[in-house]
């Protein structure tokens, strides 16, 4: 672990400045809380926007407790993934601070909001205001639900989108509880991922129009639109997919999750024949793939049960990297359950520098966080500072972006509007 | 299968034919990618999705396929009375035409480089080294095209010690640490809901990529490329797994259906032997499940008002909630739960969604003809956009249904040199 943070650390030092990176210039406010809103923001800052992070002066965005605490006290994720962010305290249930909000829309270029729908139109903030004062703005609307429908109410968060969605349905053992699908956060970040899209679809509209424009994101529908084709086949021959464990034993076989000798897991999958000949060539015994029984899908999603067993056998009698070894031999597609011990020690992760070792100037605490992704070959994405203290730079940005003076701050602050 | 839902499948479909073509904006409504030209050449789904997206919102999208047979996907998943079309290739494969060209033959090498000449984006997910062993090297195509932005999807990336090991989405998943994270503690690991859910993230990346690129382009006149490995996009969401490792060395474990950090949170079987999902993040929504469960009390400070105190009883507070839940149907419980907005939802299946009317009346069922099936459902566009929505123009195309028009248009080529090319399978 220590070599891990040592050429972690090296890593961060090439971080370059803002300046050159492609999205140097658009300002952000990023007015959500938690994770799916403020992740677009994220992804905008790695490639050089400004982003103000503006939060409610006591306590400011939940994210900060949510989790485990770093010695600052803010939580760990709100280190990673406030990245890059400037804090602004701000108070919009205030009215001086709902007309300090829209003298800063006034100059900004994307806004990342996140309340339960009506919230911002009850502060009187809603779209067509905000869009008066700056016909350029491009809004970031996330929400359980979206902005519309029936349930466009109700209170969202990822595990219940998930479950929405329709991928909680399906993970878990056949007839068994739904489990998790693996992080209790999946649908935030996959709607972070779609908001920052319509985002930088909408800016490239704006530039050659001049005209802004809302993005509405349900994390529901983030969920749902990654479901293939669960949809079509309902739709066409009812196909209700069930859960399958760890196997997507409808089409491929085997493909799947095997323990190893050594108490670890592999994954294999042999999508096609041609795969299922290097898997038995690894395993040995390259008659199976000649045999009609197993040589060919059909025939062997027929027999999964027995393929399965022997794939099953085979794994269970090797170390986890004997059974890599002799997959990576032949070409099988094969790869480690890895958890994130495993990580940390792997040549790949440290290869590719997907963790990257950044100090709290507050404690000093090194705090490793994943990367920014995507890699881009000439205006690659950095992290130049991990999530800021609360209020940190509230001052500086009223100063710089609304022309404030000291006294006019301090006033403010007396009112507790910032 | 089954085809007992077959009917009420079939109602729920016509109503959501009716709203979501209300939903619809005019075909002429501006598109924010219009004018900006995709070759794809990739297979399945972890690149080529992000051609998707970005031919929902305009692109012209040309899926460069090999003259025999063409993309896997066609054969992947369920079969259609299309011989060259699964239900996945019909709605992944929307808005693209589809141009063959043996990528294998030196012909068809030199007519994509002249394609790339035309082009503003090329998308790829073959295995790294594959496209240089053709000739089409970084050089070599930003010589026919120094604007070209290209973005290459694979398992590992296009560096590292693995660059060269096949990488399909499954693989990638549990490389990056996600598959190991569902399931029950101890227990088999289990796929975190879909299998290619590595894909569809990956382009997610992608395509975000390529918009930035794009930006950069438009400023500097220069393109780049966009290095995605499946694996680092699933790595990138796995929120403070790493840095808590990093500070503490404490390794996440599966959590079945539960959440470390929060309690009650996870999914819950009612009377008649349904699903549903309870999130109490915080305080105030297990405040508000207690009064759902007609428990007030169970929320004051003495008790488990306190999320910690809740995670130290976890058992013991999951147990009342398994039991409330499993004495009521789940209408009841959801009925219950969002009278007090308790975040509260049904671990929905396929057919759960169709006969649901949010889904219904946000256009998610679209309902699109292809010209030898039919209608056919596919999951409509996401993100919305207010003043530029995307739209789905067309399903999945036959194969090379634009090749004679894409060779004629933009590279000029005539008839007798088409019938040539066909001759010789170069396209």
């Amino acid at each position: 672990m220590n070599t891990t943070k040592t050429s972690a650390s090296s890593q961060t030092a090439a971080a370059s400045g803002a300046s050159e990176l492609p999205l140097a210039g658009i300002r952000v406010m990023d007015v959500a809380t938690v994770i799916a809103a403020p992740y677009c923001a994220t992804i905008l800052g790695e490639f050089g926007a400004d982003v103000l992070k503006v939060e409610h002066p006591v306590g400011g965005d939940a994210l900060r407790r949510f989790g485990t605490p770093s010695q600052r006290g803010d939580t760990l994720v709100w280190m990673s993934e406030s990245r890059n962010k400037r804090s602004v305290t701000l108070d919009l249930r205030k009215p001086e601070g709902v007309q300090l909000f829209k003298e800063l829309i006034a100059k900004t270029d994307v806004l990342c909001e996140n309340f339960r729908t009506g919230t911002l139109e009850k502060w009187g903030l809603g779209w067509d205001v905000l869009h008066a004062i700056n016909p350029r703005l491009i809004m970031l609307r996330v929400t359980g639900y979206g902005q519309t429908g029936p349930y466009s109410d109700r209170p969202g968060f990822a595990r219940v989108a998930h479950a929405v969605g329709g991928i909680a349905y399906l993970a878990g053992m056949p007839k068994g509880t739904p489990v998790t699908p693996g992080s209790t956060t999946l649908g935030d970040y996959m709607t972070g991922l779609y908001g920052c899209l319509g985002v930088l679809m909408a800016l490239r509209h704006r530039d050659l129009t001049g005209e802004g424009q809302y993005v509405d994101a349900a994390l529901y529908e983030s969920v749902f639109r990654c479901t293939e084709e669960l949809a079509p086949a309902f739709a066409m021959y009812g196909t209700v997919r069930e859960r399958q464990g760890s196997s997507h034993n409808d089409f491929a076989c085997p493909h799947g999750h095997f323990a190893t000798k050594d108490g670890k897991w592999v994954a294999i999958s042999t999508a096609t024949d041609k795969l299922f000949r290097r898997l038995a060539m690894a395993m040995g015994r390259p008659e199976l793939a000649a045999s009609s029984t197993y040589g060919e899908q059909k025939t062997r999603l027929e027999h999964r049960h027995d393929v399965n067993e022997i794939v099953r056998d085979w794994c269970g009698s090797l170390t986890r990297e004997q059974v890599l070894e002799k997959c990576y031999a032949t070409d099988t597609p094969a790869g480690p359950l890895n958890n994130i011990a495993d990580i940390f020690g792997d040549r790949q992760f440290h290869a590719r520098r997907n963790l990257v070792a950044i100090d709290d100037p507050e404690t000093g605490e090194s705090i490793i966080v994943p990367s920014p992704v995507p890699a881009l070959s000439e205006t690659p994405g950095s992290i130049r500072s991990l999530g800021p203290k609360l209020g940190e730079h509230t001052d500086e940005v009223l100063a710089e972006v609304l022309g404030m003076n000291a006294t006019q701050i301090a006033e403010l602050r007396a009112k507790r509007v910032i | 299968m089954t085809v007992s839902t077959r009917a009420e499948g079939g109602a729920a479909s016509e109503t959501a034919a009716a709203q979501s073509a209300d939903a619809t904006q005019p075909d002429d409504a501006p598109r924010p990618l219009s004018g900006i030209r995709v070759i794809d050449v990739g297979n399945f789904l972890a690149g080529p999705y992000a051609a998707a997206m970005m031919g929902e919102f305009g692109a012209e999208v040309l899926k460069v396929e090999h003259p025999i047979g063409g993309d896997p996907m066609r054969r992947f998943g369920t079969p259609t009375s299309r011989p060259d079309a699964t239900l996945k290739w019909l709605s992944e494969s929307r808005n693209k035409k589809s141009v063959t060209i043996d990528l294998r033959q030196e012909e068809g090498v030199q007519l994509f480089l002249r394609l790339v000449a035309k082009s503003d984006v090329l998308i790829e997910n073959f295995r790294p080294g594959t496209m240089e062993e053709w000739g089409l090297t970084w050089e070599a195509l930003t010589e026919a095209n120094p604007r070209l932005v290209m973005l290459r999807v694979s398992g590992y990336g296009q560096t590292g010690p693995y660059r060269r090991r096949s990488g399909f989405a499954h693989i990638a998943q549990a490389f990056g640490g996600l598959n190991y994270l569902a399931g029950f503690p101890g227990e088999t690991p289990v796929l975190p809901g879909t299998v290619p859910l590595g894909d569809y993230i990956a382009s997610l990346y992608g395509a975000i990529g390529i918009m930035v690129a794009l930006r950069h382009r438009e400023k500097t006149g220069r393109g780049q490329i966009i290095d995605v490995g499946i694996y680092e996009a699933i790595f990138r969401m796995m929120e403070e797994i790493a840095s808590v490792y990093g500070v503490s060395g404490k390794v996440r474990e599966r959590e079945g259906s539960g959440s470390f950090v929060a309690v009650p949170h996870g999914h819950f079987r009612t009377r008649d032997d349904k699903w549903i999902a309870i999130a109490c993040t915080t305080d105030k929504m297990f405040e508000r499940l207690s009064v759902a469960m007609g428990q007030r009390q169970l929320s004051s400070s003495g008790l488990y008002g306190d999320q910690r105190k809740r995670l130290a009883a976890r058992d013991v507070v999951n147990a009342m909630v398994i039991e409330w839940v499993g004495s009521l149907d789940r209408d009841e419980v959801l009925r219950l739960c969002l009278a007090e907005e308790v975040p509260v939802g049904k671990v929905n299946s396929i057919a759960d969604i169709f006969e649901d009317e949010h889904f219904i009346a946000r256009g998610n069922l679209a309902h699109i003809i292809d010209d030898e099936l039919g209608d056919i459902v596919v999951p409509g566009v996401v993100p919305t956009l207010s003043a530029t929505p995307g739209r789905i123009t067309n399903l999945g195309p036959t194969l090379g249904n634009a090749t004679d028009s894409v060779m004629r248009e933009l590279l000029g080529l005539t008839t007798a040199e088409l019938q040539r090319l066909h001759q010789h399978k170069i396209i």
